[in-house]
């Protein structure tokens, strides 16, 4: 009954908005983790401390086959993530397994390990659209931020990528090292052309929760940039689309986090490990499952850890009588798990969240002292590594 | 930003492609695919956006659309469509 229950919840969307995804009762879209490793380093990186490694990877056929799974769930797209998805020496024939099961295919990549000839070849296979983040406009400081020599390459890929028929998306990841020249940054994607650009507010999962006083911005910092990004609607407009995420941290409600637990999206990690979202494997008490051994319609419909915070049954107050939640699904499981200790209460960056204060706590250290960016360089990552360990901990790889 | 004009060729816009075509209760639907995110079309939407093809104009695709639906409007036909159009070229799903 209580199976039913959970799937009648979800063919009854509410009515999203028009640009969003529209009404399904089947998850919308997998996040493939296909691998964790990575020659970039970024401090605000969304993987978990404990990367998988990669002896245990999923080979390509299993991969294949989950992705012809994904198109038999009437799955949308693919989001090709890792660490660096370049990493594989397969990616082509993945993109073209996903393509031909009727996925979008998009490839979230540093570049690095991308030539023209690669991309061409996977644009070949059907890639439809590649997502390249920035760390920063000055070379230096993004370079700095990423622990690795990266920028200039991705400038000259962001060229190349033109020349191919693939749609183009730029990222630039935003804090407290890099928000007070936005204008900057918004007007060195402008010259990229893509069409359609992302600034996104770092969110406090896995590396960037260890480097949160150093990423964490000021209210100054981040009321100059609201301005800015509204701005850059406007120049913008009919031209290239914006995306923002802004930081819950200073929201007064929380974020529906990947659009609520086990409503929208499924994320496999490298080793075959199925989760609602890309930190939810920090939960104690939870145990996902692996595409090794159950099938993705299972794990989406009838698995204890998707059905765990699926719907409204498992809300504590305030949430459970509050009228905003069918829109934040009481915020994000991890984050309340990750600040205040307990995944099952209120998403602590929720203004009405008993735990609120620890957020305040956090963002009143963050104003209590000037943001200025002190970007280091080094000749080597390890000196790096040395020369930034009082600010923070570069990312590493996975054994 | 401005409406279409008689001579515009509405498309698609770069990195949009069609996904599946479906039966539902309620006739045929289809879905336009973009970066993070979709479209489900159905009823005269899909009709107008299944014309979008680059090659067609603006004003053929009302003159279609005029002829099959002849118990409408047709100004009101061509400002809705024109409307329809507008609305997603600024969502970047057309071009015109």
């Amino acid at each position: 009954m209580a199976a039913t229950a959970a799937v009648w919840r979800l063919i009854n969307y509410p009515i999203t908005k028009f640009l969003n995804y529209p009404m399904l009762p089947n998850p919308l879209a997998l996040i493939a983790e296909v691998t964790h490793r990575c020659p970039l380093h970024c401090v605000y990186c969304s993987n978990p401390l404990e990367l998988a490694g990669t002896q245990g990877e999923l080979s390509t056929e299993e991969w294949t086959s989950v992705f012809r799974q994904c198109g038999e769930l009437g799955m949308l797209h693919a989001h090709f993530t890792g660490g660096e998805p370049l990493a594989r020496t397969d990616l082509t024939e993945l993109i073209a397994a996903a393509r031909g099961s009727g996925l979008y295919t998009n490839l979230i990549t540093s570049g690095i390990g991308l030539n023209e000839q690669r991309l061409s070849t996977l644009v070949g296979a059907g890639l439809d659209h590649i997502q390249i983040s920035f760390q920063d406009s000055q070379e230096e400081a993004a370079n700095w931020i990423a622990g690795a020599k990266a920028h200039a390459h991705k400038i000259e890929l962001s060229r190349a990528i033109r020349k191919h028929k693939v749609a183009f998306t730029v990222n630039l990841v935003v804090h407290r090292q890099n928000l007070d020249h936005l204008e900057e940054m918004i007007e060195f994607i402008d010259e990229l052309s893509p069409e359609r650009v992302e600034i996104a507010h770092t969110q406090y999962y896995g590396w960037a929760l260890a480097n949160r006083a150093a990423l964490l911005p000021t209210q100054a910092q981040l009321d100059k940039a609201v301005a800015i990004v509204a701005e850059a609607e406007k120049r913008f407009a009919g031209r290239i689309r914006l995306d923002s995420v802004v930081p819950d941290y200073y929201a007064k409600y929380p974020k529906a986090c990947m659009g609520g637990w086990g409503r929208r999206l499924m994320l496999i990690n490298p080793a075959g490990k199925v989760l609602p979202c890309h930190a939810a494997e920090v939960l104690p008490g939870l145990s996902f499952e692996n595409v090794r051994e159950k099938t993705l319609e299972w794990i989406w419909q009838e698995s204890p850890s998707f059905r765990r915070f699926r719907g409204e049954d498992w809300m504590p107050e305030p949430c459970r009588s509050c009228e905003r939640r069918g829109e934040d699904f009481g915020g994000c499981r991890c984050q309340a798990f990750l600040v205040a200790g307990d995944a099952t209460v209120t998403d602590p960056a929720c203004s009405l969240a008993p735990s609120h204060g620890l957020v305040e706590v956090a963002k009143r250290e963050a104003n209590g002292r000037a943001a200025i960016a002190q970007p280091a360089r080094a000749s080597s990552f390890v000196q790096l590594q040395k020369q930034a360990a009082d600010l923070w901990t570069y990312r590493t790889n996975p054994e | 930003m401005a409406p279409p004009t008689d001579a515009s060729q509405p498309r698609l816009a770069a990195g949009c492609r069609w996904g599946a075509a479906s039966k539902t209760g309620s006739g045929e639907e289809r879905v336009v695919l973009f970066p993070e995110g979709a479209i489900k079309l159905q009823g005269t939407g899909l009709q107008v956006l299944e014309r979008c093809d680059g090659s067609r104009t603006f004003g053929e695709i009302i003159g279609e659309l005029q002829k099959q639906f002849d118990t409408a409007d047709p100004e009101k036909i061509r400002a809705d469509i024109s409307i329809f159009l507008e609305q997603l070229q600024r969502k970047r799903i057309v071009d015109y």
